[in-house]
């Protein structure tokens, strides 16, 4: 297990470090000047456009500066605005402030949008694709397949605006949205968070629901199955202990590249329900054209997916014996 | 998944003598005539079909209807917007004059509106699809058939570029794409932005299709028809473009169809989200964004592009699972 680990976080480190290197590159090297992207639409002088190079630090030798950005995040920085402390991953002229200082601000938003959803949503969908494989071919199985496939098909940023405007704005039946740190009271955490959660899982649960139907279905196809059912062993019993453990290796595999990728911010949801999270952090940063910001967010996230992609990994050993690690 | 290229005739030759009745079909032929079969194949396919029709056609029957997406018609006609930007009818301005109602504030006709918007997003799914599904068949058959150094470098390129947040990329690069075509002090034409966001799906749309290939290719290569290619003095090339590409169409068809409705709904979240297409070229992501700005007060804005854009989706995955099923008898739905 260790050496696994030790390994496959070698190889993280070598992905990250190519992510940051291209991500650098493309926003520093490509545009004509990101200082101009800065700046706006015609707003800086030629004065003002040097001053914005020299804080960015783009007076200098591209990979002089990714240089200079590598051993910032090892050592931390000194900038003209502000000092900018040991894990560096940038400093935003836009705040004058350190960009892992707002990221980790924001995370907390995002990783409860993430936590609350990923347990409905697992819960449910794991239970409905039982219940329909369960049952397969009968009434209960098409209506949960038709429905589940419905639902997977909508997007959040048509059912969110519809669900605020029917349960919130025309019958009050939840409360406004809105992000509450739970250190504050998880009343109101919960119930800010409860339309977010509600809507993300609607789409995850229909998902979730068409992937381990499929699953099980197959899992229940093999060899294995069919033998300790031939051998006497009882239908509930082969489908629980057989074929649900190995239907959750494809299951397993999917949720961790959408908790990778909700962590890393679930851009629309926040956006639609205005929450302050990572996503909606990045989206702003595109808007301003932040990019000490916007590479600080990108690499935030590709560690969040590198490291959901080891536990994942190391899911498969748990759930499969066959699976060794190292 | 794979089809053996002689199968079919083959067959044919051993069969025929005996029973006349039996008819050599190759590969395509079978596939066809399984899907033909297939209800809710069809079904779905025309759904499709009729996306594609109107996207095609839009001109042509908004000129009919006698409208188009720019015009501000509720602000040219007094009594169809009431002072703060509504439509005064019900149902968001619906009526015989206008299909699908008005658009909040300008007062576009949202019928015209979404014909251009589906348009426009076809268009560009489409081209993100054709680009990827290319790069895809040159890059995994490439790593497949070459192997070595190619088969390295490709398979590394393809694990970074999947552990690349995708929306986070999608919405970081494209205005440095668009960068590349333009100063950022001047504005951007449209097509410019069309550009860049079929650039920036493409870069990350083809891994999935390209690993698909790769292991295809690998399996294939060792079956004794390439071999037999290979002992008669085939060309690498012509091996390839005889042997091992009539082989890949069936994952390359059912991977497509799952793609291009997964293209359709992340360049409408990048409208949504505002990096998209933006004012006042008609798309049907960015009436998602118009759409949560008037929500509150005129949802049946929302209505028609949301309602359309789920018929579409389920529609292209329903044929995505026909065209699997048509390929693959084995598969269990």
């Amino acid at each position: 297990m260790l050496r696994f680990l030790l390994r496959r976080s070698l190889g993280a480190l070598a992905i990250l470090l190519l992510i940051s290197a291209v991500t650098f590159f493309l926003f520093y090297a490509i545009p004509r000047n990101p200082a101009l992207l800065a700046c706006g639409k015609g707003v800086c002088t030629q004065e003002q456009l040097a001053v914005v190079e020299h804080n960015l630090g783009i007076d200098k030798p591209i990979p002089q500066q990714y240089w200079e950005y590598m051993v910032g995040i090892f050592a931390g920085r000194e900038f003209p605005a502000g000092s900018c402390p040991a894990p560096c991953l940038g400093f935003s002229f836009r705040d004058n402030r350190p960009v892992l200082d707002t990221i980790l601000d924001r995370l907390p938003t995002t990783l409860s949008l993430a936590a609350g959803g990923v347990v409905v949503f697992l819960v449910l969908g794991l239970g409905f694709g039982m219940v329909a494989a369960w049952r397969r071919g009968t009434l209960t199985d098409r209506t949960v397949s038709s429905t589940s496939l419905v639902l997977s098909s909508a997007q959040i940023y048509f059912l969110g605006p519809l669900a605020l405007a029917l349960l919130v704005y025309n019958n009050q039946i939840l409360s406004q949205p809105g992000y509450f740190p739970i250190t504050e009271g998880p009343g109101a955490w919960f119930a800010g968070l409860l339309l977010p959660w509600l809507v993300l899982s609607t789409i995850f649960t229909a998902q979730y629901t068409r992937l381990s139907r499929a699953a099980l279905i197959e899992q229940l196809q093999e060899d294995h199955v069919r033998t300790a059912r031939a051998k006497g062993m009882g239908r509930r019993t082969v489908f629980f202990r057989y074929a649900w453990r190995g239907s959750l290796i494809p299951i397993v595999t999917v949720l961790g590249i959408d908790m990778g990728s909700l962590i890393g911010g679930a851009m629309i949801t926040e956006q639609t329900f205005a929450l302050p999270g990572l996503g909606r952090l990045a989206v702003d940063s595109v808007t301003q054209s932040n990019l000490p910001m916007l590479m600080g967010v990108m690499l935030f996230a590709a560690l969040m997916i590198v490291v959901f992609n080891i536990i994942v990994d190391a899911c498969y050993a748990l759930i499969d014996p066959r699976v060794r690690l190292a | 998944m794979q089809v053996d290229p002689a199968g079919g005739t083959e067959m044919s030759i051993a069969t025929k003598p005996a029973e006349p009745a039996l008819v050599g079909r190759s590969p395509g032929q079978l596939m066809w005539r399984r899907f033909r079969r297939d209800r809710i194949g069809v079904v779905s396919a025309l759904v499709v079909a009729f996306f594609f029709l109107i996207g095609l056609l839009a001109p042509v029957i908004s000129a009919l209807y006698g409208k188009d997406p720019y015009t501000r018609y509720g602000q040219i006609q007094p009594g169809l917007l009431n002072e703060y930007g509504y439509p005064i009818k019900p149902n968001g301005g619906m009526d015989g004059e206008f299909w699908f109602g008005l658009e909040p504030s300008t007062g576009r006709d949202v019928f015209t509106e979404l014909l251009y918007g589906i348009r426009t997003s076809l268009f560009i799914a489409l081209a993100v699809t054709v680009l990827a599904v290319l790069t895809a068949i040159v890059l995994g058959i490439a790593a497949g058939y070459l192997g070595g150094v190619w088969d390295f470098l490709i398979s590394r390129l393809t694990d970074l570029l999947m552990a690349f947040p995708q929306q986070l990329f999608f919405v970081a690069f494209l205005p440095i794409t668009t960068s590349l075509f333009v100063d950022p002090r001047e504005e951007t034409p449209v097509w410019i932005k069309v550009v860049s966001i079929i650039v920036v799906l493409w870069a990350l749309g083809w891994m999935t299709l390209g690993r698909i290939l790769r292991g295809v290719t690998l399996s294939l290569r060792e079956r004794e028809f390439v071999e037999a290619a290979k002992v008669s003095g085939a060309s690498p090339w012509r091996i390839i473009r005889k042997e091992l590409l009539p082989n890949t169409v069936s994952p390359i068809l059912v991977q497509a169809t799952y793609m291009l409705p997964s293209f359709v709904t992340t360049a409408a979240a990048l409208s949504f989200l505002g990096v998209g297409i933006t004012e006042p070229t008609p798309d049907w992501g960015r009436m998602f964004a118009t759409a949560a700005a008037v929500y509150r007060s005129d949802i049946t804005y929302m209505f028609f592009p949301g309602v359309s854009l789920v018929i579409f989706v389920v529609a292209f995955n329903l044929l995505g699972d026909a065209v699997r099923d048509a390929f693959d008898p084995k598969t269990v739905r």
